[in-house]
């Protein structure tokens, strides 16, 4: 396995689990009503979100330098494409609530998080999956 | 990548310099087997460094290894297809 599949594979598995362990975090802090002064579970939450961010943009650049010209433009292909798919998420999931509930409806504070957390996993999937289906595609015509 | 109208002969001069593997070139020009498949396959198309590089590790140039469809003459193909 080349070390871009390896890269799409390592970072889809660690932003899934980050992103469930912070989910159910929230699920949590929700239940208990958590607010104003919880830092500890604020603060454990957001290391499960922020780390694996960091450790995927910092390492960006070393990544990206190990990789061959090929796997760069697939790579670039690929965080265009969930750039995209991050713009119409967050579209979507910010104004179809405002279309179907009317403007002058309330939501739950706990889906601000939500929204943020869906949308960094959402566009990191599609990250991951573009890199591993343009591989996919290339290997299976090459034979 | 996807389309392009540069062919390459890397397979059969792969062929002719002791049948020498996708890795060996692979690691002779810095780049990865799966590229190699790629340019192979006519899936990607190399840029300039690297297929100057993929010449001179057949010890021919630029345009004995690739050719631009455009440009294909009726002499051309033939010799494309020895």
């Amino acid at each position: 396995m080349s070390k871009l599949r390896k890269a799409a594979w390592f970072n889809l598995a660690v932003t899934t689990g980050c992103m469930l362990a912070a989910g159910l975090g929230f699920a949590f802090l929700t239940r208990v009503n958590a607010k104003g002064v919880v830092y500890v579970g604020i603060a454990l939450v957001s290391a499960c979100v922020l780390t694996p961010v960091f450790y995927v943009l910092c390492h960006r650049k070393g990544f990206e330098a190990s990789f061959d010209e090929r796997e760069k433009m697939i790579y670039r292909r690929a965080f265009a494409l969930s750039a995209w798919v991050l713009m119409f998420f967050l579209a979507g999931i910010c104004i179809v609530p405002f279309l179907a509930l009317g403007g002058q409806n309330v939501i739950r504070a706990y889906c601000l998080p939500l929204i943020f957390l869906s949308t960094l996993f959402v566009a990191q999937f599609a990250h991951s999956v573009a890199i591993l289906i343009q591989c996919e595609r290339e290997n299976n015509d090459g034979r | 990548m996807g389309d392009n109208h540069i062919s390459n002969r890397i397979r059969r001069l792969r062929f002719d310099h002791d049948e020498m593997t996708q890795q060996e070139l692979a690691d002779k020009v810095g780049v990865t087997r799966q590229t190699i498949l790629a340019i192979e396959a006519g899936k990607y198309a190399p840029s300039l460094p690297l297929a100057f590089r993929i010449a001179r590790a057949f010890h021919t140039t630029v345009e004995d290894v690739f050719t631009y469809e455009d440009e294909k003459t009726p002499s051309d193909a033939g010799k494309q297809a020895t």
